[in-house]
C-alpha cells in the first residue's frame, strides 16, 4: 500500500503540468463551492443558535394597515407596536412565551471613548424565549422590563466583550455612557449568538423599556399606531403552526376590532374589511427573521446556480484530463497486464492516483474557500464595519465538499481504470502508439464541447450581469455624484436633547463650511441612494385626491446649502436661506416632478400652500421653490415626487446626513472632517463616512457582487476550459505525429495538416456553441428580476461570449496546431 | 533522371555532429531499377529520405530530372515530391482509420483531381492489384503481405516516375517478398524508376544495379564498375 501510494506521488511528479493543472482546476472548483455555498447555507440554511429552533415563529397578519405609521418601509405587515405586542403575548394561549425586538442604534461611550454601534432593543423575555445564557454576569430579565426607565441596564454580545472589552470579566456591574446615559453591564450573551434577526449584529442588548434614551426622542410605548417591533413566539410542545394559527384568529380578529375603534376616518368598506380581511399569519421562524436574507435569496441561488455549473465543468475536465493521461499510459497499462499484474491491482493504482488529486485539490480549495467567502461576506455586509455572516466553512458545508472532491476524483479515476479492463491486450501491445481507445478519442470531445457549452453559458450569464451593472452606473442621477462626501451626524446620540440640536447641527455646518476645501455643505435627514425612505402623507392647495388614493411623497428635512452641495439645480423660484426658521412662514421647496404633477409647470407651483398628515390638516407650508428631479432610494428607482421641508423649523429633529462638496477628492478630505468635527466637540459621532461614489457603489452592491462573481466564474471556466482543450489536443495531436508524417510524406502540405487540427476543434466548439446559445437565453429568463434595462436575449452579449469563446478554443489550438505543422515526416516516419 | 554531387547530410547531437552521408555523388538513369544495400545504420534510410524529398537538411548539389531540387524551397520541393515520386514503407504505414480504398485514395486527395475521376483511378488501382475485395475492409483486417500491397498501391496510383522503397519486405516472408518484387519488376517494365533498399541478396537480384553504402559512403556501385568498364573499353 505505502509502495502503491510512493508509486503515485512519483507518477504525479513526473507529469507536473498534468498533475498542477489537474489539483488547480479541482482546486478552484472546489473553492468557489465552498465559499458560495458557506455563504448560501450561513444566509438561507442555518437555523438560529438558540434553543429548539423550530418551535420559534414570527408573527405576521394579512389585511390593511392604512393609517399607521411603520418607520422601515418594506413589508409593513411584519411589524407591530407595543400595545399590539403586549395584548397578543398576554392573552395568546398557543405559545410558551412572545418576544419582540427591533433595532437601533447608539451612541456608546467607555473610558472617553465615543463609538457608534449597532444595539438591539428587546422585550424583558427575549433571552428566556429564546433559550440563550448568559456567558458572564446575566442576561436581560422580565424584571428589567417592568417599568419605563426603571432599568438602566445592558447585555453585551460575546464578540463586542471580546473585541472591545478583552473579556474581562472587571466590566460586569461596570457604567457605560448610552447615548448621554449611564447604563450597567449586567452580563454577556451566549458566545455564538447574535441576533433573533438574522444577519444582523447588534453589540448591546436593552431592554424594551429603556427605549425612550436608546431611541432618543422616540417615545412610542403607548402608541397602538406606531408599528415597529418584530414579534417571535415559541410554539407550546406539541403545537403545530397550523393549530398555533388558527387558535390566533378569533384573538386577532378581537384586538384589530378594538383598533378600529381608536380609527376616525375611513370609508364604510374599508372599516368592514379592516376586520374582515384581516387575519394572522404565523411564519415558520427556526432562522430568524431577516429582510436581508430576502433581497439576497435570489442573488445567492443564481450565484449557487452558476457555481454549480462551474463544478459540472470541473467534472468534466478533470474526467477528461484523467483518460488523456490514462490513453497515454495505455502501453504502460497494457505491459503490466502481460507481466501478468492483477487487474485490481493495476485499478487500485488509478484510484489512489485519484485520491491523492482530490486530496491535494480539495485541501487547496477549502485553504481558498474562507477567503472567497469572506470577501462576498464583505460585500454583502456592504459599508457596515462588521462582517454580517461567518465565513467558516463548518458542518454540513466542510464535509459536503470533502466528500464532493474526494467522490470527484475516486469516480474520475475509475473512468479510465474502467477504460483500460476493456480493451484487447494484444492489440494494446500490437500498436505501435497508445491510441487503443476510439471510444475514449469520441469521449475527450464530447467533454470538450460540453466544456465549451458551459463556459458559453457561464460567459453569457457574466455578459448581462456586467451590462446591467455598466447600465446602473450610466444611469442619470440628478445630482453631481463626484467630489462629494457623506456622513450622518445625531447629536442626540452623544446626549444632547432635541433642543439643543439645531444649535449643534448649525454648529457643525458653519465650521464643515470654514474648511478650506469646502465648496457647499448641506444636510437632510433623509440620505440619498441608500435604500431610505422618508414618505408622508400630504394635503396638495387645490388638489382633492380620487377616492382611495393616499398621496404619499418622499419628505426630506433639508438645510440650506443642501441643493447646492449635491449639484441638484434650482429651476423656479428661491431656495431655504438661514432666515427660514422656527418663528417664520413654513416653506417648502418641491422637484419637478411633484410641481409638474401636481400644478402642472414649475412656475404655477410657487406660493402654493401644501401641509403632511391627513385631510383636516391646516395647509400650512408654503412652496418657495422647485428644483430639478433626481434619483432617492436607490440607482434602480425611477424619480419620485419629492417635498423638501426646511429642518430648522422642525425643533424635534435631531439627526442629519450631512453632504461636503469638496475641492479636493473627496477621499483627502476625510480627515480634515473628521479632525474639524472633533475639534468642534468630541463627544459627536460621525458615522459612514464615504464618498457619493462608494454609496453608488454600496447601492449597487448585490449587482456588482453577481457581476464580479459571474466574471469571476465564467473567467474560471475559459480557463479551465482551455487548459482541457490544449490537453487533449496536444495529446491529440501527439497521437497523431505518425498519421501527419504519412499525410506529409503523402503529399499533404503544411497548412493542410494545421486545418486539419483547427477544422477539428472548430467543429467541436461549433457543436458545444450551438447547443449553449439557445439554453442561454432560455436560462437568462431566471435573471430577469436581477438585470436592468437588459433583456435576457441581449444579442450584443451572445455575439461577445461567442467571440470570447472562439478567440479563446483558437487561441487553445494554436500550439498544438503548430506543433502539427512542424512535424518532419521523417522523424515521424522513423521505426525503431 | 537523378544526379547528386557531394551530397552531405548529418545530425547534430548535443556538440557532436555525425554524418550520416558523406560526400555522395550518385547518377540515377531514367528505367533504372536500384537495389540500396548496406549493414544496419549506414544511411541508407537517410539518402531514400533525401531522395524522397522529406528531407532538407543536406548540402550539396541533387538534381532532379532538370530541376535543381538544391535552389528549392520546402513548398517547392514538396510539390515536386507530390506529383512524381511515390514511397513504400517497412511497416507500410497505412491509416488505421481509413478504408483501403481510402488509404490509396489519399495521395489524390491532395491534388486537383475531379472526385469522379479519383474514382476512376482508385477503382483502377484496386483492379490492377488484385484488391477489389478487400476494398472496404481497414488495415487491421488484412496480412502483412496484403498491407504492404495497399501501401504499393498507394504508392504508385498517382503515377510517379520515381517509385522508392525502404525495406519493404522487411516485416514479411520470403512467398510474400516475392510477390512483391514481381510486382516492383513489373512496375520497372513498365517504364517506373525504381529505387528500394534491402538487405536481402535474392530481392537484389530483381534490379538491374546495386549500390552499397558503408557508414555513409557510397562503397560500391556497380553501375560505376560497369561504367568504368566502359570507360577503359573506349
Ligand atoms: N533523427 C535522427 N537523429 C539522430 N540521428 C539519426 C536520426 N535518424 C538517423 N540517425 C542516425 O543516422 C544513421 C543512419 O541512419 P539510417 O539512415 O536510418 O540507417 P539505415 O537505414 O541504413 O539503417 C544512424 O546512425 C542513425 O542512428
Ligand atoms: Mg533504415
Amino acid at each position: 500500500m505505502m509502495q502503491d501510494l510512493r508509486y503515485a506521488l512519483r507518477q504525479l511528479r513526473r507529469t507536473p503540468a498534468f498533475t498542477v493543472t489537474a489539483v488547480l482546476t479541482l482546486a478552484l472548483g472546489i473553492g468557489a463551492n465552498t465559499a458560495i455555498f458557506t455563504v448560501f447555507h450561513e444566509v438561507l440554511l442555518r437555523s438560529l443558535p438558540v434553543q429548539m429552533p423550530g418551535e420559534l415563529v414570527q408573527l405576521s397578519y394579512i389585511g390593511s394597515n392604512m393609517g399607521r405609521i411603520n418607520i422601515f418601509g418594506g413589508d409593513g405587515t411584519d411589524y407591530f407596536s407595543y400595545p399590539m405586542y403586549q395584548d397578543l403575548r398576554d392573552k395568546s394561549t398557543v405559545f410558551s412565551g412572545m418576544l419582540s425586538d427591533t433595532e437601533a442604534q447608539v451612541g456608546a461611550v467607555w473610558k472617553n471613548q465615543p463609538e457608534l454601534v449597532n444595539a438591539e432593543l428587546v422585550s424583558g423575555n427575549y433571552f428566556d424565549v429564546l433559550g440563550v445564557n448568559a456567558a458572564a454576569g446575566r442576561t436581560l430579565l422580565p424584571s428589567d422590563d417592568r417599568v419605563k426607565e426603571g432599568s438602566p441596564v445592558v447585555v453585551l454580545s460575546y464578540d463586542y466583550w471580546k473585541t472591545r472589552f478583552a473579556l474581562s470579566p472587571a466590566v460586569l456591574n461596570e457604567s457605560i455612557l448610552i447615548n448621554g446615559h449611564p447604563f450597567v453591564i449586567v452580563g454577556v450573551a451566549a458566545s455564538g449568538f447574535h441576533s433573533a434577526i438574522n444577519g444582523f449584529k447588534p453589540k448591546l442588548f436593552f431592554p424594551m423599556m429603556m427605549e425612550a434614551q436608546v431611541m432618543p426622542g422616540q417615545d412610542k410605548l403607548a402608541d397602538r399606531r406606531f408599528v415597529w417591533l418584530t414579534v417571535v413566539a415559541r410554539l407550546k410542545p406539541g403545537v403545530s403552526l397550523a393549530t398555533a394559527q388558527a387558535a390566533m384568529t378569533p384573538l386577532w380578529k378581537s384586538l384589530r376590532a378594538e383598533e378600529l375603534t381608536s380609527i376616525t376616518r375611513g370609508s364604510a368598506k374599508f372599516r368592514e374589511e379592516f376586520v374582515a380581511k384581516s387575519s394572522m399569519i404565523l411564519k415558520e421562524n427556526s432562522k430568524g427573521f431577516s429582510p436581508l436574507r430576502d433581497d439576497l435569496k435570489t442573488p445567492l441561488m443564481i450565484l449557487m446556480g452558476m457555481v454549480l455549473l462551474l463544478a459540472a465543468m470541473t467534472c468534466v475536465n478533470l474526467t477528461s484530463l484523467l483518460l488523456v493521461r490514462a490513453a497515454a499510459r495505455g502501453r504502460e497499462f497494457a505491459v503490466r497486464y502481460a507481466l501478468g499484474a492483477a487487474r485490481g491491482r493495476v485499478m487500485r493504482q488509478m484510484l489512489i492516483e485519484g485520491l491523492l488529486l482530490g486530496t491535494l485539490g480539495g485541501g487547496l480549495g477549502l485553504l481558498i474557500a474562507p477567503m472567497a467567502a469572506s470577501i462576498l461576506v464583505r460585500r454583502i455586509s456592504g459599508s457596515e464595519n462588521d462582517a454580517l455572516y461567518s465565513v467558516a466553512p463548518g458542518g454540513v458545508v466542510l464535509w459536503f465538499n470533502i466528500a464532493l472532491s474526494l467522490g470527484i476524483s475516486l469516480l474520475f479515476s475509475m473512468a479510465p481504470a474502467w477504460q483500460m479492463m476493456k480493451p484487447s491486450l494484444n492489440e494494446a501491445l500490437r500498436q505501435q502508439s497508445a491510441s487503443t481507445l476510439g471510444g475514449a478519442q469520441r469521449f475527450r470531445r464530447t467533454a470538450i464541447a460540453i466544456q465549451i457549452g458551459l463556459s458559453v453559458l457561464l460567459l453569457s450569464g457574466a455578459g448581462l450581469f456586467v451590462r446591467t451593472l455598466h447600465k446602473l452606473k450610466a444611469q442619470n442621477m440628478g445630482i453631481a455624484t463626484d467630489h462629494l462626501l457623506g456622513f450622518a451626524i445625531d447629536p442626540s446620540l452623544s446626549g444632547y436633547s432635541a433642543k439643543e440640536s439645531l444649535g449643534v447641527q448649525n454648529g457643525v455646518r458653519s465650521a464643515l463650511a470654514g474648511l478650506p476645501g469646502t465648496k457647499w455643505v448641506g444636510g437632510t435627514t433623509d440620505p440619498v441612494l441608500s435604500g431610505n425612505q422618508e414618505r408622508r402623507s400630504l394635503q396638495i392647495e387645490g388638489y382633492s385626491a380620487p377616492q382611495g388614493e393616499d398621496v404619499a411623497v418622499e419628505a426630506p428635512h433639508i438645510t440650506p446649502g443642501y441643493m447646492e452641495a449635491l449639484g441638484i439645480p434650482l429651476i423656479a423660484g428661491r431656495d431655504l436661506s438661514e432666515a427660514d426658521g422656527v418663528n417664520t412662514q413654513k416653506v417648502a421647496l418641491v422637484n419637478q416632478n411633484f410641481a409638474t404633477k401636481y400644478f402642472g409647470s414649475p412656475q404655477k407651483a410657487l406660493g402654493h400652500y401644501i401641509a403632511t398628515g391627513g385631510p383636516a390638516t391646516k395647509l400650512d407650508i408654503q412652496i418657495i421653490g422647485v428644483v430639478g428631479d433626481s434619483k432617492h432610494r436607490g440607482v434602480r428607482e425611477g424619480v419620485v415626487s419629492t417635498v423638501y421641508l426646511a429642518f430648522a423649523q422642525y425643533p424635534d429633529l435631531s439627526g442629519l446626513q450631512f453632504y461636503v462638496r469638496t475641492l479636493q477628492t473627496p477621499e483627502m478630505a476625510e480627515n480634515n472632517v473628521r479632525a474639524a468635527l472633533h475639534g468642534l466637540d468630541s463627544k459627536l459621532v460621525v458615522d459612514s463616512m464615504k464618498t457619493m461614489d462608494e454609496q453608488i457603489d454600496d447601492s449597487v452592491s448585490n449587482e456588482r457582487m453577481i457581476a464580479l462573481l459571474a466574471v469571476s466564474f465564467a473567467l474560471v471556466a475559459l480557463l479551465t476550459t482551455a487548459v482541457g482543450l490544449y490537453g487533449v489536443l496536444a495529446y491529440a495531436t501527439a497521437q497523431r505525429t505518425r498519421e501527419i508524417g504519412i499525410r506529409m510524406a503523402l503529399g499533404a502540405q503544411r497548412m493542410a495538416v494545421v486545418r486539419l487540427v483547427l477544422l477539428d476543434m472548430a467543429k467541436v466548439a461549433l457543436i458545444g456553441i450551438a447547443v449553449a446559445l439557445p439554453v442561454s437565453v432560455l436560462m437568462a429568463r431566471w435573471l430577469r428580476s436581477q438585470l436592468f434595462e437588459v433583456q435576457p436575449f441581449d444579442p450584443l452579449t451572445l455575439i461577445g461570449c461567442v467571440v470570447v469563446t472562439a478567440v479563446m478554443v483558437m487561441a487553445a489550438a494554436a500550439l498544438p496546431a503548430r506543433r502539427a505543422a512542424s512535424v518532419e515526416p521523417t522523424k515521424a516516419l522513423r521505426t525503431e | 533522371m537523378i544526379e547528386m554531387k557531394n551530397l552531405e547530410r548529418s545530425y547534430r547531437t548535443g556538440h557532436t555532429e555525425t554524418w550520416v552521408l558523406r560526400r555522395i555523388n550518385l547518377t540515377i538513369r531514367e528505367g533504372e531499377f536500384v537495389t540500396v544495400m548496406g549493414p544496419s545504420g549506414a544511411g541508407k534510410s537517410s539518402l531514400l529520405n533525401v531522395l524522397a524529398m522529406l528531407d532538407d537538411q543536406w548540402r550539396g548539389e541533387f538534381y532532379f530530372a532538370d530541376h535543381g531540387v538544391h535552389a528549392m524551397n520546402r513548398k517547392q520541393r514538396a510539390e515536386l515530391a507530390r506529383r512524381r515520386i511515390g514511397m513504400v514503407f517497412q511497416s507500410y504505414h497505412l491509416l488505421d482509420d481509413l478504408t483501403v480504398a481510402e488509404n490509396i485514395d489519399l495521395p489524390l486527395s491532395y491534388k486537383d483531381i475531379p472526385k469522379s475521376e479519383r474514382q476512376a483511378l482508385v477503382a483502377d488501382t484496386l483492379d490492377r492489384f488484385n484488391i477489389v475485395g478487400k476494398k472496404d475492409l481497414f488495415p487491421s483486417q488484412l496480412s502483412g503481405g496484403q498491407q504492404q500491397l495497399v501501401g504499393i498501391a498507394r504508392a504508385v496510383i498517382h503515377k510517379p516516375d520515381l517509385l522508392l522503397a525502404d525495406e519493404p519486405t522487411g516485416n514479411l516472408h520470403s512467398e510474400q517478398a516475392k510477390e512483391i518484387m514481381q510486382l516492383f519488376r513489373a512496375l520497372n517494365e513498365q517504364g517506373t524508376t525504381v529505387v528500394q533498399v534491402t538487405h536481402s541478396e535474392t530481392n537484389a537480384e530483381y534490379g538491374t544495379r546495386t549500390i552499397e553504402l558503408r557508414d555513409g559512403w557510397l562503397y560500391r556501385d556497380t553501375a560505376g564498375l560497369e561504367a568504368n568498364v566502359a570507360e577503359v573499353k573506349a
